[in-house]
């Protein structure tokens, strides 16, 4: 088995370990925890996205945790993508990583455990009690645990759509809404509906990806603003665009904030994605211990309820009460039907091309 | 005769306290080496600076592997082909060109009068006004001033309120090139203001007398006289704000709205969106070479002696 | 009409109000055509106000000026034919000299073909042949003076102002500059005003000198008339080193007046106006240090109209004469100065030896005080 060779000895030791202990810690009865387990750090550092998410990880998760272990968490705040050369250069030099706990996206986690920076976490005992979303796609074993999905959806300000939403990407080629448009800047999300759109296949991702090309280049006509997340949210707000392609979670954040917007999966499907937790290497044993202590906990039913009920997101464990409002949402697929009109590309195939997409949208948008 | 040390200026002090740490540590005297000694902070922070580009170019030699996300063992040039080949670089490499050279002539423009009304205006208040003016928006960074814009020229903005009441619809006056060009000069325009003030001020106002007298009118006056003698200062303002254009990044990813990169947003997209170090450090290594480009032939078209270089100005 | 009769510049009721501060007071003069004026005061006097308003840098309050008969209080400089020369030159650094001289050629649109040897001819009659394309820190203060002249003079303006170009200068570059520029004046019959605080130069370059203090005229006059009969003590006391006395006004015959001095009484002339000279009236005595003789002996003094005996306080070596200070107790308590000039005559006196002194009435010159 090829796993095999990627785990050392040491690992395995670590690994049989922690599985007792992370056993004995879900009985919740932390009374019993006692001989197996390393010494407890004074504190955890898990990297966060700020306002509401880290809002929701706190309440969901993190608070749960302390008031089991009485060990402290500490939220840090850096953007995921710049927490990452600095994770890689540690792990690289042997330094002790500046955090414990990634809360990453998948795709980004993927290049992270393609470098071998991450942590096996096969051994969690409550990944037995999860969904086939929990396992990332393209890479072996769990150097990553998702935690939940989101779904890149075609969110719109009704009143610009008044007869009804939009059933397709090609509804927002109308001359009306030239300048009125919303993409993410790398395009991310937008590619593999774009695919469809233009008149390709799924199973062209990655090497006959034209028809994407060509219907992004007529999207481009359109002159749509390019942003980030906390973009969208803005530009819904002040009225600069009418629709935009972007995570489900954004358009809710509008919407809390009493905007009037709706959204859709439209006809040629939508990018579902995951998000994850995973551990970089080089912590001592008893940090990584308790690490793993918490991506444990994080799977509980209890701590996905309230986590989740925060970011309106569909969760990686069943039976989970959808948040007031989400349940049936496209953007909250539970059901095998649900998926049916998600679009799901497998990680590897994600980092290894990311690059090359990114910057062939860059070139369209900005040509 | 007696002196009491407090009667030395503070700088011989400094001086001689010095010259003994070094006579401390090397008893046997630098002799004439020791002035030399004093550069050493200096050097060091060359040094750090140089090292650091001999990091960056390494990494700019090394390719990514995307499927273990390691860089290379060996040199290649491949980086440097693709940032050759491809068309996006070259076109966000013109557009930031392009930027920096409009930004720099529009800023100059701007900042010449200011600067001029600010130093010559025989009114105190006027000339505080005109200070004040320039310093406020400097306690403000960049990217607070960019959503400042944000809110001014948005689509629910004041201007498009004011245009409104004359029953404009609203104009999409964000996320363009203008925009970013637009926020830049205003970025830039105190820099350029605090650069020239010195070179408008060291010009005696009895020379701009004599030029009216000599038989030139007002504008005779400022393109014969007060122009090439503030050279040097327009130079030197021309060259700030040409390189710290060339260089932004805030006002490009705040007001460009994702379509106008510049070459520092290139950078950051290749360092922390796709993970390719060694692509962005290419991309790097080309902006530190355009840049330098920029200024050699501002030196070779003007002179190093504009700057008052050449230590030969009385 | 004869044209004779237009002075080539004239002020009439001319006045400078700042904020505060009442620069120029009712200033009223002609000059003449091709003449040399100088406007001589100390610092803070008004008088380079008053060459600020005849170049058209400052308008006038009140009054008018005129430069060849034409009104020109609101002309302004580049439209008036006036060359100047600034205090510190004001030439143009980026420029060489030939250029600085060109400059106002150019702006006055002179033919551009003749231009070359408008500005060589000038550049020979400043006589900096050969030094066409140096630029201006590559000259020295002298050269650097010379370029400013030909520069104001090259266009051939109705009228040259000098604002106190020679201030910055040595001792002896400034006397042969002041020669140079009554040679260069003389040499073009441009009109000329000159501004210095030198009473020295005032007499040496000028045909004509006004006076200026707390912004008013005091004299209007020639060299001579301003050095031979002074209009009041202020410019008795500019102009020269002089002894200044007070006294009463005794007897008025004429100009003949007789005064007394403590228990003295002396003779002089009066140059206060007659209708001022009442009987008893508090009166100032000037009489020029070099108008005193000095002698150990009375006999050597030769015929006097008023001697003293006095001691010397001091003795001041001026190199071609001596200055000496000496207490004169019926004179009053200020020192008494007085020039020796005699070069043949190498008997000096020391200090504390008791000496002769005398001048002659008509060098006493008698102010009436107001």
């Amino acid at each position: 088995m090829p796993i095999d060779k990627t785990f050392n000895r040491r690992q395995l030791l670590k690994t049989t370990a922690a599985v007792g202990a992370a056993g004995a810690f879900v009985a919740s009865t932390p009374s019993i925890l006692r001989a197996a387990e390393p010494d407890k750090p004074s504190e955890i550092i898990v990297r966060a996205w700020g306002g509401p998410w880290v809002e929701a990880l706190k309440n969901g998760v993190s608070d749960r945790f302390t008031a089991e272990t009485g060990i402290r968490v500490i939220h840090d705040l850096t953007e995921d993508n710049e927490i990452q050369p600095k994770v890689w250069a540690a792990v690289a030099q042997g330094r002790t990583p500046p955090i414990h706990i990634n809360w990453d996206t998948t795709t980004n986690a993927t290049k992270s455990a393609l470098r071998g920076v991450c942590e096996d976490l096969s051994d969690l005992s409550n990944i037995a009690g999860t969904t086939d979303l929990a396992k990332p796609v393209g890479v072996e074993g769990y150097p990553i645990v998702n935690t939940y999905g989101y779904v890149y959806v075609l969110a719109y300000r009704p009143s610009a759509f008044p007869d009804g939403p939009p059933k397709s990407y090609h509804d927002l080629l109308d001359p009306k809404f030239k300048g009125r448009l919303a993409f993410y800047n790398d395009g991310i999300g937008f590619h593999f509906p774009a695919q469809v759109a233009g008149g390709g296949s799924l199973d062209g991702i990655p090497d006959a990806m034209d028809p994407a090309w060509e219907f992004i280049t007529k999207m481009k006509a359109q002159n749509p603003l390019l942003g980030e997340d906390p973009d969208f949210v803005t530009w819904f707000q002040n009225g600069e665009i009418d629709a935009a392609c972007t995570i489900s979670t954004n358009a809710l954040g509008a919407k809390k904030n009493g905007v009037d917007i709706a959204w859709t999966v439209p006809d040629e499907g939508a990018k579902f994605d995951t998000d994850g937790l995973w551990i970089p290497k080089g912590h001592s044993e008893g940090d990584l211990y308790w690490s793993k202590a918490y991506i444990n906990s994080a799977l509980t039913k209890e701590s996905q309820q309230i986590w989740l009920d925060g970011l309106g997101l569909p969760g990686v464990v069943p039976g989970l009460t959808p948040p007031p409002g989400m349940a049936g949402d496209p953007a909250y697929p539970t059901k095998p039907e649900d998926f049916e009109r998600l679009i799901r590309i497998s990680g590897q195939v994600q980092v290894e091309n990311e690059s090359e997409w990114f910057s062939k949208f860059k070139t369209i948008m900005q040509g | 005769m007696q002196r009491s040390p407090s009667s030395y200026p503070l700088m011989w002090r400094v001086m001689d306290a010095l010259e003994a740490a070094f006579a401390a540590i090397w008893p046997k005297g630098g002799g004439k080496y020791t002035p030399y000694l004093m550069l050493t902070p200096a050097i060091v922070l060359v040094g750090t600076l140089v090292v650091g580009l001999l990091y960056i170019g390494d990494s700019s030699l090394r390719t990514l592997d995307k499927s273990t996300f390691q860089f290379s063992e060996f040199w290649t040039l491949e980086n440097y082909v693709r940032a050759f080949s491809e068309p996006f670089i070259f076109t966000v490499v013109w557009r930031s060109l392009m930027g920096a050279v409009i930004v720099t002539i529009v800023t100059l423009m701007l900042a010449f009068p200011y600067a001029y009304v600010m130093v010559r205006t025989p009114n105190a208040f006027l000339r505080k006004f005109l200070l004040i003016a320039l310093f406020l928006p400097f306690f403000i960074g960049q990217v607070v001033r960019a959503y400042g814009w944000l809110i001014i020229l948005g689509n629910q903005g004041i201007v498009n309120d004011v245009l409104g009441l004359v029953g404009v619809e609203p104009l999409r006056l964000l996320f363009n090139y203008p925009a970013v060009l637009f926020g830049l000069v205003q970025y830039m325009l105190p820099f350029a203001v605090l650069m020239l003030a010195p070179a408008l001020t060291a010009i005696p106002e009895e020379i701009e007398a004599a030029a009216g007298s000599l038989g030139a009118s007002w504008v005779e006056t400022m393109t014969h006289v007060v122009l090439p003698m503030a050279k040097p200062g327009l130079i030197g303002a021309g060259l700030v704000v040409l390189t710290l254009s060339l260089t932004d990044f805030a006002m490009p990813a705040i007001l460009g709205g994702g379509t106008q990169d510049f070459i520092a947003n290139a950078i950051y997209d290749q360092f922390f969106r796709t993970s390719d170090q060694g692509f962005g450090a290419t991309l790097a290594l080309l902006l530190i070479a355009l840049g330098s480009m920029l200024v050699g032939v501002v030196f070779a078209v003007f002179g190093a002696g504009t700057l008052a270089l050449d230590g030969s100005q009385k | 009409m004869n044209t004779h009769s237009i002075p080539a510049v004239s002020a009439s009721n001319v006045e400078m109000q700042f904020p505060g501060l009442l620069a120029v007071k009712d200033a009223n003069f002609e000059l003449d055509n091709g003449r040399f004026l100088t406007i001589l005061g100390p610092s803070g006097s008004g008088k380079t106000t008053l060459l600020r308003m005849i170049a058209g840098f400052l308008k006038p309050t009140r009054g008018e000026i005129f430069i060849k008969g034409k009104e020109v209080s609101a002309v302004a400089p580049n439209k008036r034919s006036v060359g100047m020369v600034f205090q510190k030159l004001a030439l143009f650094p980026h420029m060489t000299a030939a250029q600085n001289v060109a400059f106002p050629l150019k702006m006055r649109r002179f033919d551009a073909k003749k231009i070359p040897a408008r500005v060589s001819e000038f550049l020979n009659l400043v006589r900096l042949d050969g030094l066409e394309d140096r630029r201006m820190n590559e000259l020295s203060g002298g050269q650097q003076q010379r370029v400013a002249i030909a520069r104001a003079l090259v266009f051939e303006p109705d009228l040259l102002l000098l604002d106190e170009p020679l201030a910055a200068l040595d001792r002896k570059l400034r006397e042969e500059m002041q020669l140079e520029f009554r040679r260069i004046q003389k040499e073009l019959g441009v009109t000329t005003i000159n501004v210095t605080h030198d009473q020295r130069e005032a007499l040496v370059v000028s045909d004509q000198i006004i006076v200026m203090d707390h912004g008013e005229i005091q004299q209007d006059a020639s060299p001579t008339q301003m050095y031979r009969t002074p209009h009041n003590p202020f410019v008795a006391n500019f102009i020269g080193v002089t002894n200044l006395f007070v006294g009463q006004l005794a007897a008025v015959s004429g100009e003949a007046v007789d005064v007394t001095i403590g228990a003295l009484t002396l003779s002089g002339i009066l140059r206060s106006s007659p209708e001022t000279a009442v009987l008893g009236a508090q009166v100032r005595c000037a009489v020029r240090a070099e108008q005193i003789r000095i002698s150990a002996a009375l006999d050597a003094l030769g015929e006097l109209d008023a001697a003293f005996q006095g001691t010397v306080k001091d003795v001041i070596f001026e190199g071609e004469r001596l200055l000496y200070e000496l207490s004169i107790p019926e004179l009053g308590d200020d020192p008494v100065r007085i020039f020796h000039h005699d070069q043949n005559d190498f008997a000096t006196h020391d200090v504390g030896e008791t000496v002769h002194i005398g001048w002659m009435n008509r060098d006493m010159h008698i102010f009436v005080a107001p």
